[in-house]
Formats: C-alpha cells, sequence, structure tokens
C-alpha cells in the first residue's frame, strides 16, 4: 500500500501585487511506498520545492489530492516532518532547545522531553554542541541539528527540501552518507529534493524528474542499488548509467528552456 | 571560528579581573574628564570666563551637601521620580500591545501608520501647552508628556521587531504544526526582545527629557522647577546640583537597560 499517494494535484501561485495566476505544478501523481526513500530533481523554477512543501501542508493545493496512509493533507500534522534548505533553526536558542522545539510545537507526550531531543542529538553526532546556539556551529552541524529536530517528532514520513544545498561539496557527501545511515535505522518514507544528481542516485530507491513550465513530472527511474550503500558505489557501472540518463533528462529539459527564452 | 572568538574572550576577561589594568581607552576617557574639571576650576581663577555664569566643581560640590542636607531635594526628586515612573509605566503597557498589533496586522498598520510617523517624527514637547491646559499644571500633564514622548521610540522598535521576525522560521513552526499563538509566543516575542528593549532605552531618555523641560514649562515643584527657580535665581551651582541629578538619573537608567539588552542578545552573531 502507498504510504503517499499524490492524484492529478495541481498548485496556483498568484502573481505579487496582480491577479494573475499561473500553475506553479500541474496535474502530478506519484505514489510512494511506505519505507521508500524518493528523490526529486528538476532544473530550478520546476516546482519541485512546491509538490514536497504541499505534502507537507504548507502550501494550498488548487486541483487534486494528496493522501498520507489514506487521510487527505489538508496542512501540517504529526505524521510528517520538514527539514528545510536554510537551517531555519531558533537563533535564540540552543542545540538542545531548537531540537526539542518540534516536541513542543506538537504536545509530544512520549517521555520526556529533552531526554528525547538528547538522544535525537547524540544520532546526528552533536552529544559535545548540545549547548551551543545555531551561529556558532557550522552549515554542516547547524543542518544535523535541523534533521535531528525533525526526526524527534518521530514522524512517518520525512520531508526534506534540499537539506544540503547550502553546503560544500565535501560535507554535503559526508551529510548524505549520514543520513543513509539515519535512515537505514528505522526506514521512515523519505521525500528529497535536491538538484544534485550524484546524491539523488545514491541515497534514494526512485528518483523523480521533473519539468517546467508548469511543473511536471517526466520520468520515475527505480534506483536498483544494493543497500547499504558507501561511497563506493558512485564508481559502479550502474551508477554511471543512472547518473548518464538523468543527465540526458535534465539537459533536454535545459535545452527546451534555451529554445523557449529564444522564441520569447 | 565565532567558538574560537567567545572562548578567548572568555579568558581575556577573567585574567583582567585578576589583575586589573585599565586598558587605552578607559584611561584616555578619565584623563580627558581629569583635564575638564581642572580647566573648568581654574578657568574663572584665571579670568578666562566669568565665574558667575560657570561656576566651579568646587562650588558644586559644596553646593551638592547643601542641597541635599537643606533644599527638601528628597521631596523634590520624589515628585519627578513619580511623574517619570507612572507615564513610563503607562508608556509600557501601551506601546507594546500597540506594536505588537500594529507589527503583525498589515491593515493596522496601514491604517495607523502615517498618523504615529507624524507624531514620532514631531517633537512631543510642542503638546505641552496643550497638555497643561487640559490637565492643569500638577503631575498629571508632566505623566502625560512623559507618556507621549517614552511611546514613540518602543512602538516603532516593537514593530520593527516584529515585522523583521524571519519567515522561514515561522514557516518550519508551522511545519511541527504551531498555532498562531505558538508562533508569537515562541518566534515572533523572543526574536523582537532586543528591538522592544532598544525602543525602551531609547525612550529612557526621551522620557527624562519629558519631565525635565514639562516642570521647566510650569510646575509648582519637581526638580525641573528647582532648575528654574535656581536658573532665574543665577545660583548656577545649585541649577548644576539638579541637572547632575538628572543626567546621572537617565545615565543609570540607560545603561541597565543596555546590559539587559545585551544579555538578551548573547545568540545575535557578531
Amino acid at each position: 500500500m502507498a504510504e503517499i499517494e499524490i492524484r492529478n494535484l495541481g498548485i496556483d501561485y498568484r502573481k505579487p501585487n496582480s491577479d494573475e495566476v499561473f500553475a506553479a505544478v500541474d496535474d502530478i501523481s506519484l505514489s510512494i511506498a511506505a519505507g521508500e526513500f524518493v528523490s526529486i530533481v528538476g532544473s530550478s523554477g520546476c516546482g519541485k520545492s512546491t509538490l514536497l512543501l504541499s505534502v507537507a501542508g504548507l502550501v494550498k493545493i488548487a486541483r487534486g489530492t494528496i493522501t498520507i496512509g489514506g487521510r487527505p493533507v489538508s496542512g501540517p500534522g504529526p505524521d510528517r516532518a520538514v527539514v528545510f534548505q536554510d537551517a531555519s533553526l531558533l537563533p535564540w536558542r540552543t542545540v538542545l532547545g531548537n531540537v526539542r522545539f518540534g516536541l513542543e510545537m506538537q504536545r509530544w507526550t512520549g517521555g520526556d522531553l529533552t531526554e528525547r531531543a538528547m538522544s535525537m542529538i547524540k544520532l546526528v553526532g552533536l552529544a559535545r554542541f548540545a549547548d551551543y546556539h545555531p551561529h556558532q556551529l557550522s552549515g554542516g552541524m547547524r543542518q544535523r541539528v535541523n534533521i535531528a529536530r525533525a526526526l524527534a517528532v518521530d514522524p512517518q514520513v520525512l520531508l526534506m527540501d534540499e537539506p544540503f544545498g547550502a553546503l560544500d561539496a565535501q560535507t554535503r557527501e559526508i551529510m548524505g552518507g549520514e543520513l543513509l545511515r539515519i535512515w537505514e535505522g528505522d526506514k521512515k518514507t523519505a521525500l528529497f529534493v535536491t538538484h544534485d544528481i550524484d546524491e539523488a542516485i545514491f541515497l534514494s530507491d526512485k528518483v523523480v524528474v521533473m519539468g517546467r513550465n508548469p511543473g511536471h513530472i517526466k520520468e520515475v527511474i527505480a534506483i536498483d542499488l544494493p543497500r547499504p550503500r558507501t561511497q563506493e558505489i558512485l564508481d559502479t557501472p550502474q551508477f554511471t548509467e543512472y547518473r548518464r540518463r538523468l543527465r540526458a533528462h535534465l539537459a533536454a529539459d535545459m535545452a527546451g528552456m534555451h529554445f523557449m527564452e529564444e522564441a520569447a | 571560528m565565532a567558538m574560537v572568538a567567545t572562548s578567548a574572550r572568555d579568558t581575556g576577561k577573567s585574567r583582567a579581573a585578576r589583575n586589573w589594568r585599565p586598558d587605552r581607552s578607559t584611561v584616555i576617557s578619565m584623563l580627558s574628564v581629569a583635564v575638564f574639571f581642572i580647566l573648568w576650576q581654574l578657568a574663572p581663577e584665571m579670568g578666562w570666563v566669568n565665574g558667575r555664569f560657570t561656576s566651579q566643581p568646587t562650588q558644586v560640590l559644596v553646593a551638592a551637601i547643601d542641597v541635599i542636607l537643606n533644599d527638601d531635594f528628597f521631596y523634590h526628586a520624589r515628585i519627578s521620580l513619580a511623574e517619570f515612573s507612572l507615564g513610563f509605566a503607562l508608556a509600557l503597557v501601551v506601546s507594546i500591545p500597540l506594536g505588537v498589533l500594529l507589527g503583525t496586522s498589515r491593515t493596522a498598520r496601514h491604517l495607523i501608520d502615517p498618523p504615529l510617523m507624524a507624531l514620532y517624527v514631531a517633537p512631543t514637547l510642542v503638546l505641552l501647552p496643550i497638555l497643561v491646559v487640559s490637565l492643569g499644571i500638577g503631575m498629571a500633564s508632566k505623566v502625560a508628556i512623559v507618556f507621549l514622548n517614552a511611546l514613540f521610540p518602543i512602538v516603532v522598535n516593537t514593530i520593527a521587531g516584529m515585522s523583521e521576525a524571519d519567515p522561514q522560521l515561522i514557516r518550519a513552526a508551522r511545519s511541527f504544526g504551531a498555532s498562531k499563538l505558538d508562533v508569537f509566543v515562541r518566534i515572533l516575542l523572543p526574536g523582537s526582545l532586543p528591538s522592544i528593549l532598544t525602543g525602551i532605552r531609547l525612550a529612557v531618555g526621551r522620557g527624562v527629557m519629558g519631565v525635565v523641560v514639562g516642570e521647566l514649562f510650569v510646575s509648582q515643584a519637581g526638580i525641573g522647577y528647582q532648575l528654574n527657580t535656581y536658573g532665574s535665581a543665577m545660583r548656577i551651582d545649585r541649577l548644576l546640583v539638579y541637572a547632575l541629578v538628572v543626567s546621572v538619573f537617565g545615565y543609570l537608567l540607560t545603561v541597565s537597560v543596555r546590559a539587559l539588552e545585551n544579555r538578551v542578545s548573547t545568540w545575535r552573531p557578531e
């Protein structure tokens, strides 16, 4: 049974200071099974973040439906947690305070808040930094906090909006490996937005390729690579083949874009 | 990097506490104050200025003792302090909720912003004659002028703090199911606390000015009343004692608010 079921989803945006409405994404249908790790890739402006935020319940749905475990999405809920691109941590709270934040907002009743938060901080390897404020941490550490905050509320679905987008290539690779290690632990259903093809293949069971004007799904590619995965997998022929296919898709999208700009 | 900087500063501080040696800036500041007092003392003696208008540090010191012992000093100080405290407390009670409302509601802001800004820019002291006519020459008119003077800096800075709230933080809070009240209490309020305190600090100076000018304008008692009395009587030494009391009071209050401000701003990146 599909954990997340998206059917003919359409989301409209109103241009600022005008009544002009255009579709950010249109006619999107996608099924994600429980425990599956799915990445969404696409050039900027293809609506991949919009799609993720609509699953989070943070964006108004204009057409179609999203259901999670059979229940339609009408707003944020305790069954989902989001890891945002920028740290979006409360700067006046410590690491511990930030990880507690989600628990406090959800009126967590599963035991002691601090204990729960601390165990998540340990999981992401920041036990020594529990008393630090966000501005004292590196970008990678801040994203670890962000992930710990999302995991703390024990969601069924983990939604990640380019969580490593602002990190340097090396930190990014390390964080990808860390994320997989944590995910292997209890295999939450995961939806991961990125523009990094390697990252998408490395992490996912399925990669969704999106195109633009309006945002739509071009193809869904199943990634049939054994788990648990390590960085060595990046050099295997299968991985290279997946990379080639995804590159071709994205390149076609970019070419179409230039053509349209010239026509306009 | 920030961590390193913090720890370096901490050890620097503790070393300074053990073996106190004033740094360059402190020495220069103290020196300039000393030079000022010496020049002030010497100038009338040397005939550079007329001592009737400038008085002298030694005379002011004698006058200070005299004022405190024989001049109903505490009676006047209490009246001014009461006017200030009442007006300031009222300003706090009104301005913070008003700033919150204006900072969070676009409609309210569009509605009240123009008249508010007009009042903020115009010196509130121009209203003094009206206040005296309507509220009398007693404490009420001074309370009102302190209130008006202190109100606007707090309102304006509260609005700034509220509207500068990071929309990303609000979105993150909403993703965890935060209610509007949650967002207000956990995001907007702590996020704007440093701004609100900045407003309060600016309001202290304006409030002190309000009470003194109000009393100078027309009154029966208070520090400003005494300033007026000794000004017309050419008792410059006593006048300066009262002026000094006002500035020390304003200074100490401002410094305490600033200390509080720094305490709640530690999370702000430098």
